[in-house]
């Protein structure tokens, strides 16, 4: 007998129990559209953090002085080095081809003050070229300019936060506020730039110029760190090689001392994150997958079923003509068919899902189309894997008794 | 020349440690065009008889040679083949596919046959038509009597155009109407050259044959010829 014909006969015998080939497909059903959407959300969640981190600024390396240890799954600052200095920047600016900007850098949570509102504020110290490195805007007014840096001016840029946690639903700009017991003239307001990788809110900020913040604020000579910007992705990891070698040099640090400093590229941000996201891509995968194998079982019970009930119609066939290999071929395409039923299904309703959240929902997710290969693959198999046994099962009938039996 | 050969055929199941020994030592011979009818009581062995002759089922020893083939030492696929070429099956339950129309139902053995069947539904529909069912043909089983489902059955032994048909106690479920009706059918067939071994507990059925075999606990008790007297008598 060929192909079609048992094609033909497994097709009429699943038509003519619908509502059952339905529920049976239902398990493949759910557990492909769940391994589509989750992909996506997995997928939709790793881009969602790439872009922080190239919000974070482009091509970005951080410079910090010390070293950088996780703690609690954040990057941390340990001890206090006092080696890195403004002087380290302007070489790295200088003398590395692969750097197009560098922006010395140094915070301190401070409370700003307005009339009688004051809110406490990240009051942090660098040059112009820090909003260039780390994708800042301006929303209104202007950078410090060459004499404010000079002459450690008493201007500042403001984050959308602190204008307002300060100013409330007033325009911040020209206006003066105090930090440190120092007033302050707003010159430019930052647009709004969100959280970083780490959650925290960008915008709460107020830019001063470095030198004023050296020599007003803190009076100190050292920074905490340093922005670098590489002049493009693949020089990222070259950039950061020249940096170590030049600062290393430059703080007298023979070969048995480790650096006093720690570079983050972009790239390795990337790279942790990644981590963090892959394994949670596995999980939920892991857990679709299960829900197939639920589906694959839900097949078998059924097919088992319905070898059962169609005791007497294998006798027939058998006697008729049919050989084990015919019986076969009729259940496993049945059990086959029940997978692609589900499985195509499972795919409409997972990309159509995906699709809907993405483009009515405040999602973002990613339609992978390998995730829907994989998926056909799947259903395909597991149709097939747990059709076998009850095929084989209906093949081995003896013709006689299955003709007898009641 | 002999079409059915069978020599000391034995049976047995094996049952948990016991063995039930269903025919002993069956040898029996029939032409082809012979009209047989095989008699005996219920659990005389009739019925496993029919099943290794129809090739359903192969005996446990003894040698079987239908149409000058030992069918003994086919594989699944051969013995399939020869039900499928030489045998057609009249059932007591007849045992058409449930749904299925009848016309789909006579096809049925010709799903399973090898090379082209041509135009498999005009042969189907003629059939039908010789059994007079040419009314019913898009009718399922359940839409049908006994009568005419025992009809349908017929009508699909004979769509391979086999060599022996094989009826299994064909007038047991219908009423003494159908049943004479289908007597004739084989009547009919006979005349035509086909062999047809009728398995019944009805001697009033079996005396259409043209001998008689009694079964008795497994083993032939009788093998006689019915006279043209009796044969008349029971028209």
């Amino acid at each position: 007998m060929n192909f079609f014909s048992s094609l033909g006969i497994a097709l009429k015998a699943l038509l003519a129990h619908k509502t059952r080939t339905f529920l049976s497909s239902l398990g493949i059903l759910i557990g492909i559209a769940s391994v589509i959407i989750m992909v996506a959300i997995g997928k939709g969640s790793q881009q969602e953090v790439m872009d922080v981190i190239a919000g974070m600024g482009e091509n970005l390396i951080t410079v910090n002085a010390g070293e950088m240890k996780r703690r609690g799954g954040r990057l941390r600052l340990t001890g206090n080095v006092t080696t890195l200095t403004v002087r380290d920047a302007n070489r790295i600016m200088d003398e590395i081809g692969e750097v197009e900007n560098v922006a010395p850098f140094e915070e301190k949570r401070m409370v700003a003050k307005f009339g009688n509102n004051s809110a406490e504020t990240t009051i942090a110290g660098s040059t112009s070229d820090f909003s260039v490195i780390r994708g800042y805007r301006l929303q209104s007014g202007d950078f410090f300019s060459e004499r404010d840096a000079k002459t450690a001016n008493r201007v500042a840029i403001i984050g959308m936060t602190t204008v307002k946690n300060i100013f409330g639903e007033e325009d911040p700009m020209g206006q003066v506020i105090k930090v440190h017991f120092m007033p302050f003239k707003i010159i430019g307001v930052f647009e709004p730039k969100g959280v970083d990788t780490n959650g925290l809110d960008q915008d709460d900020l107020l830019l001063i110029p470095l030198s004023t913040y050296m020599r007003r604020i803190v009076n100190q000579k050292f920074i905490s760190r340093i922005f670098v910007k590489a002049s493009s992705r693949q020089n990222i990891a070259k950039a950061s090689e020249k940096i170590r070698e030049l600062l290393r040099e430059n703080h007298k640090l023979t070969d048995d001392r480790n650096d006093d400093f720690t570079l983050i590229s972009q790239l390795d941000m990337e790279d942790l994150k990644k981590e963090t996201t892959e394994l949670f891509t596995k999980l939920i995968v892991g857990v679709a997958g299960i829900s197939l194998l639920v589906g694959g079982i839900g097949i078998l019970a059924v097919m088992l079923i319905s070898v059962k009930e169609r005791t007497r119609e294998i006798g027939i066939r058998r006697a008729v003509g049919a050989t084990r290999r015919d019986i076969v071929h009729q259940f496993l395409y049945e059990s086959l068919i029940i997978g692609f039923i589900g499985g195509g299904l499972g795919i409409v309703l997972g990309v159509g899902l995906t699709l809907g959240l993405t483009h009515w929902g405040d999602w973002t997710l990613i339609l992978d189309p390998n995730s829907i290969w994989t998926a056909s693959w799947a259903c395909a198999g597991i149709g097939g894997l747990f059709g076998v046994f009850p095929a084989i099962k209906a093949s081995k009938l003896d013709p006689m008794e299955a003709l007898t039996i009641e | 020349m002999n079409l059915i050969e069978m020599n000391s055929i034995c049976k047995s199941y094996r049952n948990i440690g016991f063995e039930t020994r269903v025919l002993e030592d069956v040898t029996l011979h029939i032409e082809e065009g012979d009209y047989v009818g095989i008699v005996g009581p219920s659990g005389a062995g009739k019925s496993t008889l029919m099943a290794i002759m129809g090739c359903l089922a192969q005996p446990t020893s003894g040698e079987y040679i239908l149409d000058g083939e030992p069918i003994g030492k086919l594989n699944d696929r051969k013995l399939s083949r020869v039900r499928n070429e030489k045998i057609g099956f009249v059932f007591q339950a007849f045992h058409l596919l449930p749904g299925v129309t009848a016309l789909e139902n006579v096809i049925l053995p010709l799903v399973y046959a090898r090379g082209s069947q041509g135009n498999v539904k005009e042969r189907a529909r003629e059939l039908l038509a010789k059994v007079g069912l040419e009314h019913r043909l898009h009718h399922t089983p359940g839409q049908l009597s006994g009568g005419e489902q025992q009809r349908v059955t017929i009508a699909r032994s004979l769509i391979n155009n086999p060599r022996i048909i094989l009826a299994d106690e064909p007038t047991g479920n219908l009423d003494s109407k159908n049943g004479i009706e289908t007597m004739k059918t084989f009547d009919n067939l006979v005349k035509e050259g086909k062999t047809i071994v009728l398995i019944t507990h009805d001697q009033e059925v079996a005396r259409h044959a043209g001998r008689i075999i009694s079964i008795l606990d497994g083993q032939i008790a009788s093998d006689r010829e019915v006279s043209h007297e009796e044969q008349t008598r029971s028209v």
